[in-house]
């Protein structure tokens, strides 16, 4: 069980890198290092475990397995906490209710997401990021699927199916 | 051996998801995260158990503390895989696209059919259902302890971070 610190000590350096990445480099998208990050340390947890404990029976592959599972789930957590409460929607909505008082109605906290423009708040930064991603495909009208995109809608609805969770999208 | 492991593996998280799979179909109305841990949490003892079916002889207790959690390790990341298309607002999209004719629809349709209206009235029953808000007939928001509890972290969060424009 001692094995088990190496992913600990990961993890914990996995935070630091983010943290300092984001706080003072400000990236556009910061998954990108996430994912370098984590894929660097899950490399590194590697070499450790099997420098001090060898794999020479079934109990060593599953302590490593284990040990690299167990860190890129932690990895993994951080990583959708940082998206979905912090940067997502859900976040965004609880912070806004927090921190400004105005907000505590529903219909002024629709209204300031709707705003003026073509666009809401929603859509303004997802659809971008959609297109500039090779998503979804626009000639300043109409918003195309591109195979990319129908790929993961597809896949999207086979988990709705397979998990009933009916349409999605964080509405019950 | 590798195999083996990646075989025992395979069957740990396959058989979470089937069961994960038949319980939301049985209980559709129930929430499906609690379904994920209730079935990871449940099946430990068996799969602490089930090192003789798997390997054909007996693992350390050790080895099998170690099966236990590469199990709830998998349970972990069929929590992680769920909240994509459950929670996700730019997987909604995409599927909203795919659903249409051609696979197309110009920004007004698409925010149409899938409003902010909607998004923030749904949320909003969710945070109330998780008392985390309480909502009155005139729609005045108010903060419970649990909500001013969540804003802080938020805030706090955000400020850690320097994060100054989000979604």
């Amino acid at each position: 069980m001692l094995r088990l610190i190496v992913p600990l000590a990961a993890v914990a350096i996995f935070f630091a890198c983010s943290w300092t990445t984001v706080r003072f480099f400000h990236p556009r998208e910061p998954r990108r290092f996430f994912l370098l990050y984590a894929l660097v340390l899950l490399v590194a947890t590697t070499g450790v475990i099997l420098h001090y404990w060898p794999i020479v029976s079934e109990e060593d592959a599953f302590g490593l397995l284990a040990a690299l599972l167990l860190q890129l789930l932690a990895c993994l957590t951080m990583w959708n906490a940082f998206y979905s409460l912090l940067w997502g929607f859900s976040g965004s909505l609880m912070h806004d209710l927090f921190t400004d008082a105005h907000l505590r109605d529903r219909e002024r906290l629709i209204k300031s997401y709707e705003g003026d423009g073509e666009m809401d708040r929603i859509l303004a930064r997802r659809v971008p990021n959609l297109v500039r991603g090779g998503w979804v495909a626009t000639d300043g009208q109409w918003l195309t699927l591109r195979p990319k995109g129908r790929l993961m809608a597809i896949g999207t609805l086979v988990s709705f199916k397979v998990f009933s969770l009916g349409m999605g999208g964080g509405i019950k | 051996m590798l195999s083996q492991v990646a075989f025992a593996s395979a069957i740990l998280l396959l058989s979470q998801t089937a069961m994960v799979a038949a319980l939301a179909a049985l209980r559709p109305k129930s929430n499906i995260y609690v379904t994920i841990v209730l079935v990871a949490l449940v099946t430990s003892p068996v799969v602490f158990y089930s090192d003789a079916l798997l390997f054909g002889r007996r693992l350390t207790v050790e080895g099998r503390l170690f099966l236990v959690l590469v199990h709830l390790a998998l349970g972990g990341f069929l929590f992680h895989f769920i909240t994509l298309p459950d929670r996700s607002v730019t997987l909604r999209l995409l599927v909203e696209l795919e659903r249409a004719p051609e696979h197309r629809l110009s920004v007004p349709m698409l925010a149409g059919r899938y409003s902010v209206r909607s998004m923030i009235g749904s949320r909003l029953t969710q945070l109330a259902d998780g008392q985390f808000i309480a909502i009155d007939a005139s729609g005045r928001l108010t903060l419970r302890p649990r909500g001013n509890w969540f804003g802080r972290f938020v805030t706090g969060g955000r400020r850690l971070f320097r994060i100054t424009s989000a979604n």
